[in-house]
């Protein structure tokens, strides 16, 4: 008897995963419509305004036309704007600067802070507590302990005999940009601590511990499972570190105004100055223009490879 | 569909957040003006309680802030219906006639025939009034500047006579150094603060006719007298101003004057009540011109504004022409300078710093105004980066002109 085999049934028609998602894409629409009118409304349409003055020149106010000028505020910001390159050099440095010191601050506080010890949650609270300070109180806070006449770091530094060391902190124009950082470091180190401190949580155990039993140390625990195991944390810290370095913009405001002299002037500033001080809208927009690409070229590429790296 | 009526909802609530100017209620009128203290903030309370008083169930809200503060809130509000019904503003070009240029400030042409106000204030004091078309503004003060000093510290420099010309001027400064003094004290975190000094060196050096021609863009800055005021504002800052005076405010540096710290400052007729607020014995205060070598006395107008989109326009009206009536102002003469906008009220009297700037009013042919309040808006940050570069050493003295007057050019 011969057996007879019988082909296997077809499997149920079934919608395509695409289909299917695309569907489930539309039934949330309805709930996703507030959010989009509030995301477009109050983000979408202002940046996009925003580089739509920087064709135009106008005052902003409302009895004067805007008069389309084409690329002319362009050419005015790159050739005959004598603050614009010393803003762009500003906002560089400071995101170099933010992404060396308080994110790499943050991380080993973050490592001393996991440990079990005495008053860990103490010193959490105590290097968290100037993150959520406002900056225009940090600024005021940082004016007084830089006052040169009353300010407490001179008068430690001549405390301690070292008077030599005593500076106009935002008064010189060489040190004024560093002396405002330093502010910004002991305002924002807390930030990239919490957020370190919370990725260390999701490092796994039980890798450690096989880490430990194959005889690895302590260092290479810390390269071979600790830092992997953080690569989205640092990912996160490192496009937030970007994006509030270019946008830094009241502390500088509350401390020195962006001088002396615009030396410690920054894309974010002088943007504002131009629009709001200056009354030139179309300027001001070129200025927040070239911030926006500078953002965009920034973040793009990093966001696009770490994306990357994950899915692999 | 719900989330999408509330969203629409939501946009329309804010939406409606908007208004016309002044806000409030219909008896209660807004005024937006710089923050008061002491006799001045007394002075204000007794106009607005008077007023109140006299007007039942007419309240007035007086919003006050800081200098730039106040200049950005209403470069922000002009062109909107968020404004005040009234603002307190600084009358020249640069600052009051940009704001009648954006069409924030009502034409009260109807207002002073209404109420005589032409004859009620001078024709100096009109002359920023009318100088935009018809009548822009109601003004409340006349304020002249001029160097305030210690005659303690000037006495024990070996100074006996206040200086007269520049030369003397810069000699005291100098003497004052060598006893160990800080000469002068200024703020320049604020910019306008040192500007006044160096307002008065091209006032100086370049003569009123050069000054007014170089304000108005008819003559070139690229000059020697401007190169010679920028080499001697460098020298000031360098060797007679308070140590790090850039990293410091106004109020900050005057704190030096108030503490005996520093000899001199340069300030206005408002600084009168704020030496004797701070502690100072006036009798050990005096006020001298800036030795320009000039009959012009330093200077500017600063008056009350109706805002052009205020539906109370009337109410507005009468509360400044209450303020600035002869009854009210014999009240306050003195709190806000010693010498009234209203021409039928006599100088202030039981002041002794308001006894000293008689003299220094009637010796002068007219007034130079700040420099911010002459130059338009961009050009007024770069003069004070110009300003800054060379007090910082980031740009010769020499090439300050030039620089200056490149970006006037290139943005001509």
């Amino acid at each position: 008897m011969t057996a007879v085999h019988h082909p296997p049934a077809p499997p149920a028609p079934q919608a395509p995963p695409r289909r299917r998602s695309d569907r489930r894409f539309v039934q949330a629409l309805p709930y996703l419509l507030p959010a989009v009118v509030l995301y477009l409304g109050f983000l979408v349409y202002p940046m996009l305004d925003a580089v739509r003055l920087s064709f135009f020149e106008w005052t902003g106010f409302r009895n004067d036309e805007p008069v389309f000028v084409g690329l002319d505020n362009y050419v005015r910001t790159f050739t005959n704007d004598p603050v614009f390159y010393r803003a762009l050099t500003n906002s560089v440095i400071w995101v170099v600067l933010s992404l060396l010191i308080p994110m790499l601050m943050g991380l080993l506080l973050a490592l001393a802070l996991n440990r079990r010890m005495v008053g860990r949650n103490l010193f959490r609270s105590v290097f968290y507590i100037p993150a959520v300070f406002a900056s225009i109180t940090v600024a005021a806070m940082w004016r007084w302990i830089y006052n040169p006449n009353v300010g407490s770091l001179n008068q430690l530094l001549e405390a301690v005999g070292l008077a030599s060391l005593q500076q106009e902190w935002l008064g010189d124009p060489q040190i004024a940009l560093y002396s405002v950082f330093v502010a910004s470091v002991w305002q924002g180190v807390g930030f990239s601590l919490v957020l370190f401190l919370a990725g260390l949580q999701q490092v796994p155990a039980e890798l450690v511990d096989a880490a430990r039993v194959d005889g690895a140390n302590r260092w290479q625990v810390f390269k071979a499972v600790t830092v992997p195991a953080l690569r989205p944390t640092t990912a996160v810290v490192t496009i937030l570190t970007i994006i509030n370095s270019l946008k830094v913009y009241d502390l500088i405001v509350g401390m020195t105004g962006g001088g002396p002299a615009q030396s410690t002037q920054v894309l974010a500033l002088w943007s504002y100055q131009q629009s709001i001080t200056n009354h030139d809208f179309g300027q001001g927009g070129a200025v927040a223009t070239v911030l926006l690409a500078v953002s965009l070229c920034l973040v793009v590429p990093y966001l696009v490879r770490t994306l990357k790296a994950e899915e692999h | 569909m719900l989330a999408a009526v509330a969203a629409a909802g939501m946009i329309g609530t804010l939406a409606a957040c908007g208004g016309s100017a002044g806000g409030g209620g219909d008896d209660e009128l807004t005024v937006w003006m710089l923050t008061l203290e002491g006799a001045q903030k007394e002075a204000m309370d007794t106009l607005v309680s008077d007023f109140e008083a006299a007007n039942e169930g007419v309240t007035v809200t007086i919003e006050e802030r800081s200098t730039d503060a106040h200049k950005d809130a209403l470069r922000q509000v002009a062109g909107t219906d968020a404004g005040p019904d009234i603002y307190w503003y600084w009358e020249g070009p640069g600052l009051g006639g940009e704001l009648v240029e954006a069409g924030l400030s009502k034409d009260l042409t109807a207002e002073y025939e209404q109420y005589g106000w032409a004859d009620r204030f001078g024709e100096a004091t009109l002359s920023n009034i009318t100088r935009y078309g018809g009548y822009h503004g109601v003004p409340f003060t006349q304020q002249a500047e001029a160097i305030y000093y210690n005659k303690e510290l000037f006495a024990q420099a070996g100074i006996t006579a206040e200086p007269t010309t520049y030369e003397e001027f810069e000699a005291a400064a100098a003497k004052l150094a060598a006893a160990g003094t800080t000469p002068i004290t200024f703020g320049g975190t604020v910019n306008w603060h040192v500007m006044r000094l160096l307002d008065s060196l091209i006032e100086t050096n370049c003569g009123s006719d050069t000054f007014d021609q170089l304000v108005t863009a008819e003559t070139s800055w690229d000059t020697p007298c401007v190169d010679e005021s920028f080499t001697q504002l460098k020298t000031w800052g360098d060797e007679y101003f308070n140590d790090g005076f850039q990293g410091v405010a106004d109020a900050e540096a005057q704190q030096l004057f108030y503490t005996g710290d520093a000899a001199m400052a340069y300030e206005g007729t408002w600084f009168d009540s704020l030496v004797v607020d701070n502690g100072m014995d006036p009798a050990n205060i005096g006020v001298f011109k800036f030795p320009t070598g000039t009959e012009r006395l330093y200077g500017f107008g600063e008056g009350f504004y109706i805002n052009a989109a205020s539906e109370k326009p009337e109410e507005a009206a009468e509360f400044l022409d209450f303020i600035t009536s002869t009854e009210e102002q014999n009240k306050v003469v003195g709190a806000f300078s010693p010498i009234s906008v209203n021409t039928e009220v006599p100088t202030a009297t039981g002041h002794p710093l308001h006894e000293l700037w008689p003299p220094l009013y009637d010796a002068a042919s007219g007034f130079y105004l700040n420099n911010d309040q002459n130059l338009t808006l961009d050009q007024t940050t770069e003069y004070w980066r110009v300003m800054n570069s060379v007090l910082t050493g980031g740009l010769a003295p020499g090439d300050a002109g030039a620089e200056f007057q490149a970006f006037i050019d290139s943005n001509a």
